[in-house]
């Protein structure tokens, strides 16, 4: 098979629209595929000069996806910065906090973005594919129980962090209040309604995909399948959690390859340079860049829900585990390599995260009055990692003597899976695009499918992001002659 | 071109809705991103309306960071809304253009993790919410720039748009009055 060398100058700005382009071979099959969206500039250069502390409320500005994410990890690597380690009543509330925005998040995409795709069917109209569409085949009481969720969990984050969407709240060393025991009995009772909707999240999962066998043979279809190595934070017994703990990296098969620190991060992970794009490719140092393929030669990993999944040995919560052993009992056993099942492992996990929401709540220190320890160290250097519901989030800080930014470096969650998005693109677009194939709008979402799973967030608080979002997907010929685009602005419901 | 906000007269009375006698709430909501250079145009101009528009009956003024569902859900209680937001729509930076609220999508009018504010509004009304209805809402938008680069200023010319942009906030609610 042998395409032209084609240059794709990523000087060309792209104007707001995400760019898919696919090269074909001389028979019409698939030989290339780049994924080039717009990315924002200047954020070092932004931070230099400003004081670290500031950096949680700067960085949850930068996003307006998961601000709390930026918050808590922020507010960590503070901790790190000045050698301070907070109060066990701090790290539960930081804890708790998240594991409410989490239940949030991922109630939202699922509803709003990537169930639509199953409930209504990937090749129903654009217009009926959205959060209408589900509504209309699923019934009215949805809509409530969405409604209350989201704004259960905007509430208590407000009640908590301060302020609606950026918490004004992390300090180094702990938080800046506690809460009542009124507050914590709140907290508790919105939590065991949040418990009891993704219950039935997960039922209507399982009614509507699980139970249609079209729909798992997409799920385990090679267009969505490929085998990497996956990444995700555990806590001491090798269990998901969102807020601390050890990254750990697992290979294709499943097997252990590294479980470090957040501060080692750079002895593990190094980022390759492709010359078409702004944007670089987080590998497994280790392992070694080898390109856009999979396997266990390949540097190339995933950190998306289902990567934590197959990462960890299990949930630490009851319900969420019982969910977790079922899914990898449906799909033949750890790890499951079929990006579609991430959507399952986002639903688990909005199980477990209010689970552990409760569990919280009801934990005796959460009401202490000791919640936050003064820190007394000279700044020089910290990282803070959480799992952001988009994949592993680091903050790293240098700071001169007075705590004063001299560097930044911040990987957000979707940055560790560009490499994979492309990846799952490209297999997308070769299973689906052969010589013949009409490329028609039920297609182009089958590609779009791909990588809506890893609800990608690309540049942070950019919201010119493919999906939903205004996206050109460009057919080439193999010296680069444009043979066919297909342009779709925002899908509206009719 | 005028430069200067034209300073509206405040009614004396409440506007109120003619059949119930209830009075009308309005909700002014600068949307954007304080860093990101010309995506804070929506907030800004707020600032700029504060002044102008103390003791307007039935008013408030506000900013906002979201589109979509949780803008949706700002708008929930309010019988009418004008939203302020940087737009890229290929004019001219600082051209001011008044949309309805099922034009095409402001810079925060979508995103990946969220629908468009069109299909918000019509889940938020199936779901009971006291939205405002599409008519009623009402698109201010300031063509940007620079929405890729964190700034804390907005570039020259879009910056000389936002008295326009203030103004057009007038003019619609002078036309609401």
């Amino acid at each position: 098979m042998t395409t032209q060398r084609i240059s794709i100058d990523p000087i060309t700005r792209l104007e707001g629209h995400g760019k898919i382009d696919i090269f074909l071979t001389p028979k019409g099959d698939v030989a290339e595929t780049y994924l080039q969206i717009p990315e924002l500039r200047g954020f070092e250069r932004f931070c230099v000069g400003r004081l670290a502390e500031d950096m949680p409320n700067l960085t949850s500005r930068i996003c307006g996806v998961c601000p709390e994410a930026h918050h808590i990890a922020g507010t960590k690597a503070l901790d790190a910065l000045f050698h301070i380690d907070p109060p066990p009543t701090a790290k539960k509330l930081r804890e708790m906090f998240y594991c409410i925005f989490y239940a949030t998040d991922h109630t939202t995409h699922f509803y709003a973005l990537g169930g639509p795709d199953f409930i209504m069917g990937p090749d129903a109209p654009p217009e009926q594919r959205n959060i209408l569409g589900v509504i209309q085949k699923v019934g009215m009481e949805i809509t409530g129980k969405v409604l209350k969720m989201r704004r259960d969990g905007h509430n208590l984050i407000e009640m908590i962090g301060g302020r609606k969407v950026h918490p004004n709240w992390g300090l180094p060393g702990g938080v800046s209040r506690g809460i009542t025991e009124e507050q914590r009995k709140e907290i508790e009772s919105l939590g065991r309604d949040a418990i009891e909707f993704a219950k039935f999240s997960l039922q209507l999962f399982n009614q509507i995909v699980l139970g249609n066998r079209e729909y798992v043979q997409l799920i385990t279809s090679e267009a969505y399948t490929h085998r990497t190595y996956n990444m995700g934070t555990v806590d001491a017994n090798n269990c998901v959690n969102f807020y601390d703990g050890l990254i750990r990296v697992v290979g294709p098969d499943g097997r252990e390859h590294a479980k470090y620190r957040a501060k080692d991060y750079r002895d593990y992970i190094a980022e390759y340079v492709e010359p078409w794009t702004y944007l670089k490719f987080p590998f497994l140092k280790k392992i070694g860049w080898k390109g856009f393929v999979d396997g266990e030669d390949s540097g190339l990993y995933k950190a998306t829900p289902l990567s934590r999944l197959n990462a960890a040995d299990g949930m630490a919560t009851p319900l969420a585990q019982k969910e977790y052993d079922r899914m990898y009992e449906t799909l033949g056993g750890k790890p499951v390599h079929h990006t579609l099942a991430t959507h399952w492992a986002r639903l688990i996990e909005l199980l477990y995260a209010t689970e552990r929401w409760v569990e919280l709540a009801t934990d005796p220190e959460i009401t202490g009055q000791e919640y936050r320890v003064l820190p007394t160290a000279t700044p020089d250097e910290g990282v803070g990692c959480v799992e952001a519901p988009r994949g592993t989030l680091t903050h790293h800080y240098w700071t001169d003597e007075r705590g004063v930014l001299t560097r930044v470096n911040l990987i957000v969650g979707t940055t560790n899976n560009y490499a994979a998005i492309n990846l799952s693109i490209k297999q997308a677009a070769r299973t689906l695009i052969r010589k013949g194939t009409t490329v028609t709008e039920g297609l182009l979402n089958k590609i779009e499918m791909a990588f809506r799973a890893y609800d990608p967030c690309f540049g942070c608080a950019t919201h010119y992001l493919p999906g939903h979002m205004p996206l050109t997907v460009i057919l080439r010929d193999p010296d680069g002659r444009v043979l066919q685009t297909i342009s779709r602005e925002a899908p509206r419901a009719s | 071109m005028s430069t200067t906000a034209r300073t509206p007269t405040c009614p004396t009375r409440p506007v109120a809705d003619p059949a119930s006698e209830r009075v009308l709430r309005t909700l002014v909501l600068g949307l954007g991103n304080p860093l990101l250079t010309d995506d804070s145009v929506g907030l800004r101009v707020v600032d700029r309306l504060r002044p102008a528009l103390d003791g307007w009956p039935g008013l408030e003024l506000a900013e906002d960071y979201w589109g979509g569902l949780r803008l949706m859900e700002r708008l929930v209680g309010y019988d009418r809304a004008i939203i302020i937001d940087a737009q890229c729509s290929g004019a001219p930076p600082g051209t001011v253009s008044t949309l309805p609220a099922d034009a095409p999508p402001t810079r925060h009018g979508n995103s990946a993790h969220d629908v468009d504010l069109w299909t918000a509004l019509e889940f938020g009304r199936q779901a009971g919410a006291a939205v405002p209805t599409a008519s009623s809402i009402r698109i201010v938008a300031i063509e940007a720039a620079d929405v890729d680069t964190f700034g804390e200023e907005c570039t020259p010319a879009v910056a000389a748009g936002i008295p326009r942009a203030a103004e057009a906030v007038q003019s619609l609610l002078i036309e609401w009055r």
